[in-house]
């Protein structure tokens, strides 16, 4: 919904030059790919100019903030393990917004969903003490479940009563913010300690950490694979695609629209869940603490943005982004840039991106043009 | 007890309704604009930021509003004149604006969460008589709801903004330039969500909070949508939204956790959202 037109431009019968002896099918694949990444590369060297200026202007250390900021998220094992695991609910609630997107639901309700999650996760690990290899299984198929649930919510109003998605999906954020609030300062909070947070889960359900190595990045792997098969090598991801160009073309074309709607933004919703889940899982305090969603809130939908809805540039950029959101402790550490800098930076990064993207379209299409105009003017035949 | 809730009502209302007022000029212009969020904030800030500098709230009013018509600048930049998707614009406009005010506050103020001094000079308080005592910026803000009403249906602009909105081919073929009208209205809805943004910090109450706008401008856009642009009736949604909003202040005293209290606003959203639905459907 959000890149109406793809594939205006000059396609792929004249790039000749990528992998000479594939098939046709494949060398367009691999040409949409490019296309689908380059622009927004484009506009990151835009975004980090200006990110430099603005640092400069301020009488900061322009240069070695970014060195730093790259010093402190991969040139360490250490670090390197810190943006892996900060790259989990970055990832996911990326994968949950591009899916629906690219299916033409405006599922803007990751933050909430998420929070569920990680309530259910939360919740059911300390309600239930079993041996890892049940409890870590259980918990994030609760947690999925729980932000799928949330999700549908929203689903299910606009299926029943043709409600706006995204402005319930949104609403439902809050509501579910304060509900979190309201179970972590009542009834499952820590009365030892002295802001609202739960007591940290039954250790069954901590993710392992060996070597620091965090696991979740194993379980973000496999549930990217699975979303890719499923939108890639199944008949309802197919029938999600051309939903996603044009939801009467595809219910026309006999695709079960509303069916397909709620899968996906169930989907979605699970997606941002298992998100939240392993924040609970993972990580270091298993517990649900004040304020747990809103590092995340609109990451992912911003990675969706960057990434055109792509799920491997999600998973690419949603390291990216983490990087960035590691290395910022260190730049603040070297320079003394609030580390807060990487908020405006990654807000940076969305707006040239999406601007670089759709320059470049422009540029194609004029090139494009200009080269059937000056084929036409030859007097060669169209290629059709 | 009736006149306290509507104190209560218009206070809570206030950041609403002029958020969405900002909103209705795009709104008909068919504008998707969902950056009022991010402009409320930006005016938040920049308004406690003015007024800190200067001591007055004058030059806080002025910053907020200026500093949010440049947001909308920005928006009309890349929406309009790079052709960036608006979805897009707005999202990163408000992140732009989330980020840029929190680092900004510990950048300039060194503090985190929030920032709070006595030299925050706050907006005047009026005491008229039915509406009891309100910064004035609330009673303006009814003002202000007539003359955008005139503004949109009685003037030359106004029409050729809403014909605009209908159709943009059909008024770029009349000779109307659409773009030129596309910026105005952007710089109209940032400069009044920048008000509703220093109402909120030198009005509602007298310091910046980092995302003190906490989805207001989310519903001042579902208030738009609800209401289909009109800004009278944008008046009446906005109250109904404050009414559940100061309804909570007062169930506070009452055995009612305050979170579900605070719920409210939001799910009064869901329900107005359900009603609009069942009519709309009726209408087809």
């Amino acid at each position: 919904m959000l890149e109406g037109k793809r594939g205006g431009y000059g396609t792929a019968k004249r790039l000749p030059l990528i992998g000479g002896k594939l098939s046709y099918a494949v060398r367009k694949r691999i040409f949409l790919n490019i296309r689908k990444l380059l622009p927004a590369l484009l506009g990151l060297p835009a975004a980090f100019a200006a990110g430099f200026i603005i640092l400069a202007a301020q009488g900061y250390d322009a240069p070695l903030s970014f060195t730093s900021l790259f010093h402190y998220s991969v040139f360490s094992r250490f670090a390197f393990f810190g943006t892996l695991a900060r790259s989990v609910p970055l990832i996911l609630t990326g994968l949950s917004a591009a899916a629906a997107f690219s299916s033409g639901c405006v599922n803007l309700g990751q933050p909430g969903q998420l929070i569920l999650g990680a309530l259910a996760a939360a919740a059911l690990g300390l309600a239930v003490d079993l041996p890892a290899l049940l409890m870590i299984p259980l918990l994030l198929l609760a947690a999925m479940a729980a932000g799928g649930l949330w999700a549908f919510i929203a689903g299910w109003f606009r299926h029943r009563f043709a409600m706006d998605e995204f402005i319930s999906t949104l609403m439902l954020n809050f509501a579910a913010d304060y509900f979190a609030l309201y179970l972590i300062s009542g009834p499952l909070l820590d009365r030892d300690m002295f802001s609202p947070m739960t007591k940290a889960i039954h250790s069954g359900g901590f993710l392992p950490l060996p070597g620091g190595f965090p696991t979740a990045v194993a379980v973000v792997l496999l549930v990217f694979c699975l979303v890719w098969i499923f939108f890639h090598r199944t008949k309802t991801g197919y029938e999600l695609k051309i939903m996603g160009t044009s939801r009467l073309f595809a219910r026309t074309g006999g695709c079960r629209t509303d069916a397909d709607f709620l899968t996906v933004i169930i989907i979605s919703g699970a997606l941002a869940g298992l998100a939240g889940g392993l924040l609970i899982m993972g990580g270091q305090q298993h517990r649900f603490l004040k304020g747990l969603g809103a590092n995340y809130a609109w990451d992912g939908v911003m990675i969706a943005i960057v990434a055109d809805n792509g799920l491997t540039a999600v998973l690419l950029y949603g390291l990216f982004f983490a990087m960035l959101q590691t290395g910022s402790m260190g730049m603040e550490m070297e320079t003394a840039v609030p580390s807060e800098f990487v908020l405006v930076f990654q807000a940076i990064i969305v707006l040239f991106a999406a601007a670089s993207r759709k320059s470049f379209g422009v540029i194609m299409n004029w090139i494009t043009v200009r080269r059937k105009a000056g084929k036409t003017a030859r007097g060669e035949a169209h290629d059709t | 007890m009736i006149l306290e809730i509507i104190n209560a009502s218009l206070l809570a209302a206030t950041p609403i309704l002029l958020a969405a007022l900002g909103g209705l000029y795009t709104y008909h212009l068919n504008v998707f604009n969902i950056a009022l969020e991010g402009m409320m904030l930006l005016g938040a800030f920049l308004g406690v930021l003015g007024s800190y500098l200067s001591g007055t709230w004058v030059i806080g009013l002025i910053f907020g509003a200026l500093g949010a018509l440049g947001a909308g600048a920005v928006f009309a930049f890349f929406a309009v004149y790079l052709k960036t998707d608006e979805f897009v614009t707005g999202i990163a406009i408000n992140m732009l604006s989330l980020g840029g005010s929190t680092y900004a506050l510990r950048q300039m103020f060194h503090v985190k969460g929030a920032f709070i001094h006595p030299d925050i000079q706050s907006l005047p308080l009026w005491n008229l008589p039915f509406f009891g005592k309100l910064p004035w910026l609330s009673f303006a803000a009814l003002g202000l709801t007539a003359l955008v009403w005139i503004h949109l249906y009685r003037t030359p602009f106004g029409l050729r903004l809403r014909a605009a909105g209908e159709d943009a081919r059909a008024a770029d073929s009349a000779g109307l330039n659409t773009a030129r009208l596309k910026i105005r209205a952007l710089l109209l809805s940032g400069a009044l969500c920048g008000l509703s943004g220093v109402f909120l910090s030198l009005g509602y109450v007298t310091l910046f909070a980092e995302n003190m706008s906490n989805g207001r401008g989310w519903i001042a856009l579902a208030v738009i949508i609800l209401v289909r642009g009109n800004p009278l009736n944008a008046l009446l949604m906005a109250l109904f939204f404050g009414f559940f909003d100061g309804l909570g202040l007062s169930l506070q005293k009452v055995n009612i956790p305050s979170q579900f209290t605070q719920m409210l606003p939001y799910l009064a959203a869901l329900a107005a959202l359900y009603f609009y639905s069942r009519t709309k459907r009726k209408t087809l």
